[in-house]
């Protein structure tokens, strides 16, 4: 399986340890990654809160990229996701849209024409790669460990105008039970992290934060997992300031996905990784159990 | 309310019915009781066009559309979020936090760009340089669509 890898701004500005992962397990996955280098960002809702027709005509400028390769996207970011697949669906569904977006495209070089789709990470994994083949995968499954699954709200919403049937949060759920790890239920699971307004209004998302992070402890998780780089932060770093301000403390480790079926997979985590968690995740990383 | 209405994300507020299933919803509602997405709604819907522009509130929502796949009507309460901040941005009003990213766009073809001690990182760990951004491109676009002006960057 060939895809375009659209990488985004923030993780390979602030979490390259996410992609480390995603690039070393992806060979044995049989899915090959084919770089968008001049790729521009994907115009997420701060770019979107400024103008409605920079939003299309920059996410559709990525589209075409991948048309021209002749590939489908694939992501590791929900914002991304969200951004190009709105796009991708609005631009097939409005022959209007899609003509003003062109006109302005044609500025660059490009025209968008409804090629490609948009995956992220887990949706690739699940409906691509197969269940069996990441749990063939597997050689040392995390025996029973209990996992909060942090979906992130834009693997699955709106629902109604771009997700559609999507698999999503179910898929994700499957895939952690893959690596032997147990996905529990806790109260509001698909609700926000509070990350869309880090940087915006920083005590409103630290209190969002905070509720989920009640939840997930009430519930008796002892790790986080999650598939998004902005939950990855909201939720470690998150951690570590509502400690601050407040002296509560939840220490629950944060992983994502890729990180932990790398470490089932039997592959370790290097020290630089292990170091950008800020929620220490040592305690985590042996409990995968050879089979 | 029709100016909002006419804006390719607003249409949705011609189908409030004002329930208020939205601010129950809302998980900023929760911490905020401030933020009530139902009333700015009803601001709008009731035409207090300055007061819907200059109140901060819907610079509160965290885009999860918990609301907007729980509206009873389709109304996409979360989507007219975005049309009121366009034509408050064209009233130049514009949180900071958006504004430095807008404006990192506009520089550098991304909103967020790798620091220092993360660019020694990627070089030492085998990832390499980022991968490029053909900036230019982006400038091009984002000039036709006038969001160097918007941003207060255009000539």
């Amino acid at each position: 399986m060939k895809y375009a890898f659209f990488l985004g701004c923030l993780i390979p500005a602030r979490e390259p340890q996410y992609e480390n992962s995603v690039r070393k397990i992806a060979p044995e996955l049989g899915i090959e990654l084919v770089e968008m280098e001049g790729a521009n960002c994907c115009a997420p809702f701060s770019i979107q809160s400024v103008d409605y027709t920079s939003w299309l005509a920059l996410a559709a400028r990525n589209l075409c990229m991948a048309e021209q390769m002749g590939l489908n996207i694939l992501t590791l970011c929900n914002d991304c996701y969200e951004s190009l697949l709105a796009t991708n669906t609005l631009l097939k569904g409005n022959q209007e849209l899609r003509d003003g977006v062109n006109a302005i495209l044609a500025d660059v070089g490009m025209e968008f024409k409804g090629k490609t789709d948009v995956k992220i990470f887990s949706d690739a994994l699940y409906e691509d790669v197969g269940l069996k083949r990441v749990k063939d995968a597997v050689k040392r499954p995390f025996n029973g460990l209990r996992v909060a699954v942090q979906p992130g709200c834009h693997l699955t919403k709106p629902k109604r105008i771009h997700f559609g049937e999507r698999t999503g949060v179910s898929a994700l759920d499957e895939l952690v039970q893959a690596t032997g790890a147990v996905s529990i239920p806790y109260e509001r699971k698909e609700a926000c992290c509070g990350g869309p307004l880090r940087g915006i209004k920083d005590d409103v998302a630290l209190s969002v934060a905070k509720q989920k992070l009640d939840s997930m402890k009430n519930a008796g998780a002892k790790g986080i997992v999650t598939v998004c780089p902005f939950c990855f932060i909201e939720m470690d770093m998150g951690q570590i300031e509502i400690k601050r301000h407040s002296n509560e403390e939840y220490s629950l480790p944060v992983l994502s996905y890729a990180e932990l079926l790398r470490l089932a997979m039997g592959m370790k985590l290097e020290d630089w990784e292990i170091r950008a968690h800020r929620v220490p995740i040592t305690g985590l990383l042996d409990m995968a159990e050879a089979k | 309310m029709h100016e909002v209405a006419n804006t390719p994300r607003g249409r949705g507020v011609l189908a409030c019915i004002q329930c208020g299933r939205c601010t129950s919803s809302c998980p900023v509602s929760r911490v905020v009781p401030e933020h009530n997405p139902r009333k700015l709604m009803e601001m709008i819907i009731l035409g207090l066009r300055s007061d819907v522009l200059g109140t901060e509130l819907p610079w509160y929502c965290l885009s999860c559309f918990t609301c907007l796949d729980r509206c009873p009507q389709l109304g996409d309460v979360g989507e007219a979020t975005f049309a009121i901040r366009n034509l408050a941005v064209r009233q130049g009003r514009i949180p900071e936090g958006i504004l430095v990213q807008a404006r990192s766009l506009l520089e550098n073809g991304r909103v967020v760009i790798p620091s220092r001690m993360h660019s020694i990182q990627r070089e030492e760990h085998g990832l390499g340089k980022a991968p490029t951004v053909d900036v230019e491109a982006v400038k091009k676009i984002l000039k036709r669509t006038s969001f160097d002006r918007l941003v207060g960057k255009g000539s």
